[in-house]
């Protein structure tokens, strides 16, 4: 019976590991061939697939946090003195040289596409520092975490859908269609 | 029978309760404001940069000296005030109000540094012309074409942020006089608000300064 109970669920976890990482891999295929050229629609699709994957992961990850084979990295050891002076000193020097590297890239004159990748890059690992951190974030209560962070996150990436749409406004403006001063001076 | 007492746990951690997140409403209540807050700069900054994606052109006027190091300054300065912050907030949690008062105060004159500089950059680009609604000549002949939105997105986005840390060095200031009668975590959530400010600054400062670094005159 056990034993039973045993393999159903671990076939179940194969399914849902399986589902996730298919969801994975169609966002990373639409971003290899498509690479964001037809802008929010792209996006769209690689954002469903990146939830979905996260969706289907969270079976087989609770299976293996519960059988000890990962454990959670934003849970606090408690036993530890948290939150020091000192701790929060290095965060600081880390802030410090994170924002070194971005000033440091802005000097080397790199691609505007490549730079603004990075440099949104960094500035989220430095937002997580300090919401980690100086917010404590990282010490709270696990509800209070899921409450907040989850739902923030989404509400974010919901704006940043409409960005890729501002790259194609350009393009709607149709060159071929002739205004309506070249119109009139057809038409005479 | 680990599985059973990790459920147990999991349900603990969902339970009601008169603190069911095990902290008190005021900081519920800045988590709540922050968060609303952040989608608030969250729209400028997307506007920001669909107005500068959906430009013909759009100026990128900032020399990296002195504009960018001069900026870079007032990054150091905010960060080295959350760090006072954090070390306001520890003391107090200590118990040692008038250590956490010292520490509030060098928050408030990082802040108030801050805005200062803020504000002379902000004179100087005065001086050169660019306003809300126009942008220099010297500028329009360098980038033609660029859109009027520079300064409106600028000084919208920039100020708000600066109205923001106004308003962080006033809370902190109110937090500072009387200390005696606010609890350990009144001082926290007054700390949060002002790592949210700084936050904010990790993201305007990229969006705004490192992406408009003027090359022309290095001979890039």
């Amino acid at each position: 019976m056990e034993q039973t109970k045993n393999r159903e669920i671990a076939l179940l976890n194969m399914v849902q590991a399986l589902l996730a990482g298919g969801s994975l891999a169609v966002a990373v295929w639409a971003v290899a061939t498509d690479g964001f050229k037809s802008g929010t629609d792209t996006l769209f699709l690689v954002m469903v697939c990146l939830l979905l994957a996260l969706v289907f992961s969270i079976g087989p990850m609770m299976w293996a946090a519960q059988q000890g084979l990962i454990s959670n990295p934003l849970a606090a050891d408690q036993s530890e003195a948290h939150g020091g002076n000192r701790e929060n000193a290095v965060v600081w020097i880390a802030l410090l040289v994170l924002t070194g590297i971005e000033v440091l890239l802005a000097y080397v004159h790199l691609n505007i596409t490549l730079m603004l990748i990075i440099l949104m890059g960094l500035s989220i690992i430095k937002a997580v520092l300090i919401i980690a951190y100086f917010m404590h974030m990282k010490f709270e209560k696990m509800s209070f975490i899921l409450t907040i962070v989850p739902i923030l996150v989404v509400l974010l990436c919901l704006f940043v859908v409409f960005f890729p749409d501002g790259m194609r406004v350009k393009n709607l403006r149709s060159t071929q269609v002739p205004s309506l001063e070249e119109q009139q001076a057809a038409e005479k | 029978m680990a599985a059973e007492a990790k459920a147990e746990n999991l349900a603990a951690e969902w339970n009601g309760g008169v603190l069911p997140y095990k902290i008190g409403h005021r900081k519920l209540g800045m988590w709540l404001f922050i968060m609303s807050d952040s989608l608030t700069f969250c729209a400028l900054l997307i506007g920001y940069s669909y107005a500068r994606a959906s430009s013909e052109n759009w100026p990128t006027p900032f020399p990296f000296s002195p504009s960018i190091i001069f900026s870079s300054m007032m990054t150091l300065v905010l960060l080295s005030s959350s760090l006072t912050m954090v070390f306001a907030v520890a003391a107090a949690k200590r118990g040692e109000k008038k250590i956490a008062r010292t520490w509030i105060l060098a928050t408030m004159f990082f802040g108030a540094m801050f805005i200062v500089l803020h504000v002379t950059e902000w004179f100087h680009l005065f001086h050169e012309g660019l306003y809300f609604d126009a942008l220099p000549d010297e500028w329009l002949a360098k980038w033609p074409g660029s859109s009027k939105l520079f300064g409106a997105t600028f000084f919208g986005i920039t100020g708000l942020h600066m109205f923001h840390v106004l308003t962080g060095v006033i809370y902190l200031g109110v937090i500072a006089a009387r200390i005696k009668k606010f609890n350990a975590e009144d001082v926290e959530t007054s700390g949060l608000y002002w790592h949210f400010v700084d936050l904010v600054w990790m993201f305007v400062f990229p969006l705004l300064y490192l992406l408009s670094v003027d090359f022309s005159a290095v001979g890039h």
